[in-house]
């Protein structure tokens, strides 16, 4: 998943950088609003976590322009000015949550993976499709109520993958979203990756669970189990 | 005494009053005795007649030649009367006759008076003088001339007199005091529309006073201007500055958690954080918040801050499959600040979609008989497990410090009971028909 911080106050931005990426987030940084919405209009993001009180260029902006730039991924408010007005405003504006400043990591982090269930069409942190099993909040999967052992590229990418369930997903949107911009875009590791995640999904070659569309990408076959 | 036009009205009918009476007292002694002398005359006329027609008669006794009588005396009951006495002989006139007259004692040599009296019901003027005629044939002795004349007719016209002049200072009266009461419209004329424009200001209909006012006013005007366009001017910069200043607390706040050890319990420096920054949202809040209709403030439409709010929170709570119910009608107004009654139906709708199962109801209605202060009544409910008698009393008392609020129903509830406070509302908790709990605000409004 990739995220983008708008964060003017320096250790506030390497703090939310450290800690998401450590949760398993890409994260690209900006230190003012200009340069925000560079990135916002120009990265391939999943999510963003945008100050309202930014220098050049206000939070607000940034979010009405990136929403007028027909851009559709989540939006998260971070505010020192708490008040329901400005929540009103930044929400009207297109955001899609809020956190107040000082927040607890914890907060942003459960609220982040709230909007990008959303965003899949996920009702709860747990991702059910067949006898998949994925929990965004402990980060952990079970096949059939088993636990599987999955390293962190290969937990990004099915997570990617499950949330967008049933949605066609290049490799080069995969690879965007996992590494950083300069990351040297090698197709093979994401190849190598999906087969070592299809070995352990689906060791008896049964389920089937990762489709290959030849020269479009993936696309995570199970039906998605909404009735929990 | 409370107002000016009853002042007005007072202090120039009194001594209008007062001109008026003295006038009425000097007119009507004068009038009496114009009429004393006119009828002293007619006696003083009568009687030199009188005594100039009197002849010495075969009988002894003086009358006056039935000729030269005046045809008055000559006639009964005439108003007019008249007599002539000596010790021993006396002289009625005619006119004397029927009426029940009695004129008095015989007077000495040279003495003459006027006297008031009543014969039967006539009342009487006499004027009496005692002659001696040198060539009496009887030798010298001392005869009584008296005449006396009605005093009715002379009383009939002072009494005409007086209706009349009663009636024309009280038609003047009233003619003077209709022009002072119009005329008292026409200068108070400014002072009202002073009152209906700062009533106007009060009810947020317009900003300041017009222009146009009399020079005494223009400087009232003026001034009140002035400490509006300040005041409102102050409040914002006073709610700027605690903005800016919760601001620039919460950021260094967020910096210094942000810079906390990881994993381990938060610890001391952790907790004092955190009451800081609860510190800093409730107090910076309460301040910021205005707690009254600042004057020439817009009244605040609650259906159009609901429905922003609504599609705020249904934003942020996309997760749950939300129903939430507005029922205001478009008529119903809070007289306050905007940013405060946002704040109050925030925290509370927040509250309920936090806690509702799916359902939450928010309804505004006015109440025409309830107090100025409580006449809006904004009622949010919803379908959650609801709030405990024990809580509810917990929330609604007054002077719960922050670290003491409910848990779960965070500051938000203690911020929403101290502006309802402020505002000199009423807030109640019960439960809903929904099933969870229902929050009832009185407040300012229409």
């Amino acid at each position: 998943m990739r995220v983008l911080v708008v964060e003017d106050e320096a250790a506030l931005r390497d703090n939310l950088k450290e800690r998401l990426t450590e949760s398993g987030f890409t994260v690209d940084v900006a230190r003012d609003g200009e340069e925000g919405l560079f990135a916002a209009l120009e990265y391939p993001l999943d999510v963003a976590i945008i100050d309202l009180g930014l220098p050049n260029l206000p939070g607000l902006e940034v979010i009405r322009r990136v929403r007028a730039a027909a851009k559709s991924y989540p939006i998260l408010i971070l505010t020192a000015r708490d008040n329901w007005q400005d929540k009103v405003e930044g929400l009207q504006a297109g955001a899609d949550d809020y956190v107040a400043k000082p927040f607890h990591f914890e907060e942003v982090l459960a609220r982040l993976q709230a909007l990008l269930r959303r965003a899949g069409g996920w009702a709860s942190p747990q991702l059910k499709c067949g006898p998949v099993v994925l929990d965004t909040r402990a980060q952990a999967v079970h096949v059939d109520g088993a636990a599987l052992e999955l390293t962190t590229f290969e937990y990004r990418i099915l997570e990617h993958l499950m949330l967008r369930a049933g949605d066609v997903i290049s490799k080069t949107e995969l690879t965007e979203r996992l590494y950083d911009q300069d990351f040297e875009r090698d197709s093979n590791v994401i190849e190598v990756l999906v087969g070592r995640l299809r070995r352990k999904l689906d060791p008896e070659d049964k389920l089937r669970p990762i489709e290959t569309l030849r020269g479009r990408g993936y696309r995570f076959a199970l039906p998605r189990d909404t009735s929990s | 005494m409370h107002s000016l036009s009853r002042r007005l009205l007072v202090s120039v009918s009194v001594p209008l009053a007062l001109f008026f009476g003295v006038m009425m007292l000097v007119l009507d002694t004068g009038f009496r005795a114009l009429s004393e002398h006119s009828m002293q005359e007619l006696l003083d006329s009568q009687m030199v007649g009188l005594i100039a027609a009197a002849e010495p008669q075969p009988n002894g006794g003086y009358a006056p030649a039935p000729h030269a009588l005046d045809p008055r005396l000559a006639t009964p009951r005439s108003g007019l009367y008249a007599q002539i006495r000596s010790q021993l002989h006396e002289w009625q006139s005619p006119s004397n006759a029927m009426a029940d007259v009695d004129f008095g004692p015989l007077l000495a040599h040279g003495e003459r008076n006027t006297t008031y009296t009543s014969f039967g019901h006539d009342r009487v003027a006499i004027e009496s003088r005692a002659i001696q005629f040198e060539d009496d044939p009887q030798g010298l002795r001392t005869l009584t001339f008296s005449v006396a004349v009605s005093l009715s007719p002379y009383e009939e016209q002072l009494w005409r007199f007086r209706q009349e002049l009663v009636g024309w200072f009280i038609g003047l009266m009233v003619v003077l005091l209709v022009t002072l009461a119009a005329l008292m419209q026409w200068v108070l004329a400014p002072l009202r529309r002073m009152e209906r424009e700062i009533h106007a200001v009060e009810e947020g209909r317009s900003d300041v006073l017009g222009a146009g006012y009399p020079r005494e006013l223009s400087g009232v005007a003026s001034n009140l201007n002035t400490l509006l366009v300040g005041e409102r001017k102050r409040v914002a910069r006073y709610r700027d500055t605690l903005g800016n200043l919760a601001h620039s607390l919460k950021t260094p706040l967020a910096v210094m958690r942000s810079s906390l050890p990881r994993q381990a319990p938060a610890g001391p420096m952790g907790a004092e954080i955190d009451r800081m920054t609860d510190i800093i949202e409730h107090q910076l809040k309460r301040a910021a918040a205005s707690g009254g209709a600042l004057i020439g403030q817009a009244p605040v439409d609650v259906a159009q801050v609901a429905a922003s709010l609504r599609g705020a929170l249904l934003r942020v709570y996309a997760d749950k499959d939300l129903v939430l119910e507005l029922v205001v009608p478009a008529a119903c107004q809070f007289i306050g600040d905007r940013g405060d009654l946002t704040e109050l139906l925030g925290n509370l709708l927040d509250n309920a979609c936090k806690w509702c199962r799916d359902r939450v109801r928010l309804t505004a209605s006015a109440e025409d008989g309830a107090g100025p202060r409580e006449r809006l009544l904004l009622q949010i409910e919803d379908d959650g497990p609801g709030i405990s008698e024990e809580d509810r009393v917990r929330v609604l008392q007054r002077g719960v410090r922050t670290d003491e609020s409910v848990p779960g129903h965070g500051l938000g509830l203690a911020m929403v009971r101290d502006t309802v406070d402020l505002y000199g509302g009423r807030m109640s908790i019960d439960s809903s028909p929904l099933g969870g709990a229902r929050f009832s605000l009185r407040l300012p409004g229409r």
